[in-house]
């Protein structure tokens, strides 16, 4: 363990009622939620969602309109950003050009007057976290995108933050460097143990880094949980279609029983799992089910499913891991499939007539949004 | 510039014309001023460097030039320091209050030198600045603001803002964070500034024939005064050495220009 960072010491961070209007436009509407010391928190949503601004509230660059921002109990809503001892990775990185990069990583260091001794191990200290080491005496546009955006990394944590912000760190790298660096920040916040605070709008990023997830949309909270929550129980269309891809079937609902329901979509009956505790639908109201294309399996002749539908495929595509069919259904419209291509049961060809099955715990019913309304 | 139209036979004349406008006066006068002879003439025999000499035997004309030079650094300090707090607040300020201020800022390259001289006369008369360093020093570093301000918001503008917000994040006062991230960035702007600011002071001639007397005495007054009285070809001299002191802060400028768009 490097002797700069200690770890452990995470900071637990709570934001209540926290709006942002911008004249008659709110960006951000009455937005609560907790971060615990030590988790990794990822705010998810599309652009426009108010996401950043509420990280530069979080960071102090913007005010509230309404509602706190509380740090450990301690209300912090007004202390300007650069009383907050608060570590971050800007957009695009935000490097001092015309420093190295050791320069640079001693900045937050300087400012405090720490002495040059021991602001030198502690650079030294953070660019060996960040396996740097080797460029201290360069400048930022001698790196590639990667080199700088850990070059950020280890600016923010250098002096030991009470917090890490990350503004879209990895959006500006290519697919594959994204990936490896994805793993490193993972790795990082467990060797570190600190509060992260991530902003994105890529949902595989989420997924893949953070304890919990907080999707918002036009500015409100949607969902929040963990990546596996969101994904297996999303609770509205929008985060259904926003995080992975979904199926939507709308139907009435004509069957109530416990544990289960069954709606009908034309001539085809959705059958669906509803477990305990969860908020049933009456009968005779109109439902949506989410469905996940993953869900949805071949039915070879005389195999049986919950729900059962025929169709035809009206195109596919052939992504490595499998096949991604687009079915033609008389009830249910369009349904999107992922087949494993690995032994997939079918060649698939335009038009092949194929019976499709999911079982009732395949799919969740989800609410419409209420801004589309 | 590659993949762009070339030049054609119309444009390359007139720009080849204008060239040679602008040139023309230096092929002259650089001939006169190596003369052999003692009267305003092109070389007859052989080129001679005495009437370079003759300036520097010469205690007026030594005491001219270093009288411009002292206000020159002293004007272009002014200009300098005020042109580019003027910049930075207008950076900081709203667009709008901002825009208006830096109109303001332009206007002694509006108003014609001589209204301005007039007018300093009559405001200097009765602060006793007149036919004094102080007054001149002021005078050139007012009318050099422009140039502080335009260089500087030119480098401002090129400041990427999410620098200063960094910054803050990492707990810089603004203070420090001018010291460290905007000043350094800016550099090269102000540099430019000050170069201008140096000619402008260096070879100004309206406003000092206006508001000096015997005290002042400038090496443009200077060259006035002798273009007046009795023309010989250590004019042209100290004409050269004018042109090459100022292409040669101009080279310096060009300098400072190329060594920023290198670390961009």
């Amino acid at each position: 363990m490097s002797a700069g960072l200690s770890p452990g010491a995470g900071h637990a961070l709570e934001l209540a009622g926290l709006t942002r209007r911008y004249g008659a436009f709110t960006a951000v509407q009455d937005v609560s939620l907790s971060v615990a010391s030590g988790e990794f928190l990822t705010l998810l949503g599309p652009s426009g969602s108010g996401k950043t601004t509420i990280l530069m509230m979080v960071a102090g660059f913007t005010e509230p309109s309404e509602g706190h921002v509380r740090l450990d109990g301690r209300d912090i809503t007004v202390l300007p950003p650069e009383r907050r001892d608060f570590g971050m990775v800007f957009q695009g990185y935000a490097l001092f050009p015309h420093m190295t990069v050791a320069e640079n990583v001693a900045f937050p260091l300087r400012v405090r007057g720490i002495s040059r001794a021991a602001r030198d191990e502690k650079v030294k200290a953070a660019l060996d976290l960040v396996q740097l080491d080797r460029f201290a005496d360069r400048k930022p546009a001698q790196l590639s995108g990667g080199q700088q955006q850990r070059v950020a990394l280890a600016r923010a944590l250098v002096f030991e933050p009470a917090l890490l912000l990350l503004d879209e760190p990895l959006s500006a790298l290519d697919k594959k460097l994204r990936g490896e660096l994805q793993e490193e920040l993972k790795t990082l916040h467990r060797r570190i143990g600190r509060t992260f605070i991530n902003v994105t709008h890529d949902q595989e990023e989420a997924l893949r880094l953070s304890d919990r997830v907080a999707i918002l949309d036009h500015g409100r909270l949607v969902q929040q949980g963990t990546p596996q929550d969101l994904y297996e129980r999303p609770k509205t269309r929008f985060v259904a279609d926003f995080l992975g891809r979904s199926n939507f079937l709308a139907g009435t609902v004509r069957e109530v029983r416990p544990g289960a329901m069954a709606l009908l979509a034309g001539a085809t009956r959705l059958v669906q799992a509803v477990p305990e505790g969860s908020p049933r639908l009456a009968l005779g109201a109109p439902g949506v089910l989410a469905l996940r294309p993953e869900k949805i399996t071949l039915l070879a002749a005389g195999e049986t499913a919950d729900t059962e539908v025929t169709g035809a495929i009206a195109a596919w595509s052939y992504h490595g891991t499998g096949f991604a069919l687009a079915v033609q259904t008389a009830d249910l419209g369009l349904l999107q499939v992922a087949l494993p291509a690995w032994r997939a049961p079918i060649a698939p060809t335009e038009g092949m007539p194929v019976r499709l099955g999911w079982p009732a715990d395949a799919s969740v019913p989800v609410a419409e949004d209420s801004h589309a309304a | 510039m590659t993949g762009g139209y070339g030049a054609g036979h119309l444009a390359k004349a007139l720009a080849w014309t204008t060239v040679l406008y602008l040139v023309l006066p230096i092929t002259i006068v650089l001939p006169v001023s190596l003369t052999d002879q003692r009267f305003l003439s092109l070389p007859y025999e052989t080129l001679s460097l005495r009437h370079y000499a003759n300036i520097f035997a010469s205690p007026a004309w030594l005491a001219a030039i270093s009288q411009s030079f002292a206000l020159a650094v002293a004007s272009t300090l002014l200009a300098v320091v005020a042109g580019t707090l003027c910049a930075v607040g207008c950076w900081r300020l709203s667009r709008r209050a901002s825009d208006l201020v830096r109109v303001l800022m332009l206007l002694p390259l509006i108003i014609p030198s001589i209204v301005y001289a007039v007018g300093l006369y009559r405001w200097f008369g009765r602060l006793d600045l007149l036919d004094r360093f102080l007054g001149v020093a002021l005078a050139h570093a007012v009318t050099a603001i422009p140039y502080v301000v335009i260089t500087v918001s030119a480098a401002l503008a090129a400041f990427d803002a999410r620098l200063e917000q960094a910054a803050r994040g990492m707990g810089a006062s603004l203070p420090q964070t001018l010291r460290w991230v905007i000043l350094p960035r800016i550099a090269p702007g102000i540099a430019s500034g000050a170069i201008f600011a140096f000619i402008h002071s260096w070879d100004e001639l309206v406003m000092v024939l206006f508001i000096t007397s015997r005290q002042v005495f400038t090496l443009p007054r200077k060259m006035w005064d002798g273009i007046n009285e009795n023309l010989d070809p250590t004019m042209a001299a100290v004409a050269m050495l004018l042109v090459a002191f100022t292409i040669l802060l101009l080279w310096l400028d060009g300098a400072l220009r190329r060594r920023r768009g290198g670390d961009a």
